[in-house]
């Protein structure tokens, strides 16, 4: 038992270079603070030596100067104290967790979300996944409807002015990029906007994103197919959204054809690319720090499964609305 | 096929991210060279950029599916 913990342990410093990474890192570090304080100790000495003679013509404007002075450099050491800590923290955690024998993975990266069997039938996990997404927007919707509308005031405060604004620049947003086609269409690109995030965010929770799947984000761009296409007729009619693609130089009624069908299939694999990389990166840096990623692949996920899908929902949402524009006009 | 050339093609489908790298700097240059002018309209000039920059992205995604298309259906 001891043995193998140690040869654990001794296999861990050979075989990994964070550790020897890390340490190297923490002796320059903690070098660099005791030079700098040196120095700075020598500073304050030289300083004081003028200020001496000074103090006699401005005594008071010395007294307050070097008082802050004095402050901040006693935060300045507490604060790296703390990261001190953290890094010590950092390390211990990681050392600890590299003592338990774990299977040795490899890197793999698949595609197509794996195949799950329920109830008899054959899912694509991202379906099931995505019906997490949609209970937990359901549910939220449904105790928003129940619990929060209802108490709305005319003067709105806390989570009724986050209501209202979202809601408000959401539909702003639709009639200034689509122009006035009704309350249905902001409604509808809110709920894509706010799907597009969530999937994203379940995947914060070890689940795969339901996003980064090629056939979930081909449905969601035949989506906005279908709708700009029932505004283009809406609008236009039948006939004139035919008339539409043959409209003065008729010779490139395929080209017509062509861009409108290729604006879904590069909204797909734009949001499918967008997604799958940010998951390739996480799992890239978990498989790197080993039993070291503790801390930091919680940093990357918040920008990868959060800051990066706001942007991404963002540019679907507005492609969405061009082609819409685009279809109607 | 063998796996080296595969990995070569892979590598050659990657290769448009140089394209969408360079596109990407000349529109951040762009920019701040906007906000420089007309700093009052930097919050306008930074949603358009993060725009365009998720468009000019988009190019280097292509390739990087392919890359992993290439990878995944034919290297096995």
């Amino acid at each position: 038992m001891l043995s193998g913990a140690g040869s654990a342990a001794g296999k861990l410093w050979r075989d990994s270079p964070v550790w020897v990474v890390s340490a190297a890192v923490l002796a320059l570090f903690l070098a660099g603070s005791l030079l700098s304080s040196r120095i700075r100790r020598k500073r304050v000495a030289a300083q004081v030596g003028p200020d001496g003679e000074k103090t006699g013509t401005e005594p008071d404007g010395e007294k307050t100067g070097k008082k802050p002075d004095g402050e901040k450099s006693e935060k300045k050491r507490r604060r790296r104290h703390m990261i001190l800590g953290v890094v010590l923290v950092w390390m211990i955690c990681g050392l600890l967790l590299g003592l338990i024998p774990a299977p040795k993975e490899e890197f793999a990266v698949s595609i197509m979300a794996e195949r799950v069997a329920l109830f008899g039938l054959d899912l694509s996990s991202s379906v099931l996944i995505s019906w997490v997404a949609i209970a937990l927007l359901a549910g939220a919707a449904v105790i928003l409807r129940l619990f929060v509308i209802p108490r709305f005031r005319a003067v709105p405060r806390g989570i009724q002015l986050l209501l209202e604004t979202a809601v408000d620049s959401a539909s702003k947003y639709t009639r200034s990029e689509a122009g006035n086609l009704g309350d249905n269409l902001g409604a509808y690109i809110f709920s894509v906007a706010a799907f597009i995030v969530t999937c994203a965010a379940l995947e914060l929770f070890g689940l795969r994103a339901p996003t980064s799947d090629l056939v979930m984000t081909g449905s969601l761009a035949l989506c906005t197919f279908a709708v700009s296409n029932y505004y283009g007729i809406r609008v236009k009619g039948i006939g004139g959204r035919l008339r539409s693609f043959i409209a003065p130089p008729a010779f490139i009624a395929p080209f017509r054809i062509l861009a409108d069908i290729s604006g879904p299939i590069s909204l797909a694999s734009r949001l499918f690319g967008n997604m799958l990389g940010g998951m390739i990166v996480v799992d890239l840096v978990y498989m790197a720090l080993g039993s070291f990623g503790v801390g930091i692949p919680a940093a990357l996920g918040l920008y990868f499964n959060v800051f990066h899908p706001l942007i991404q929902g963002f540019i679907f949402i507005t492609l969405t609305l061009t082609f819409i524009r685009e279809a109607t006009e | 096929m063998e796996l080296g050339l595969i990995a070569i093609g892979a590598a050659l489908s990657v290769m448009t991210g140089v394209g969408a790298g360079i596109g990407m700097g000349i529109a951040t240059s762009k920019a701040v060279e906007a906000v420089a002018r007309q700093p009052e309209a930097s919050g306008k000039i930074n949603t358009m950029l993060l725009i365009g920059l998720a468009l000019t992205e988009s190019t280097a995604i292509y390739g990087f599916i392919t890359a992993l298309i290439i990878l995944f259906t034919m290297g096995g």
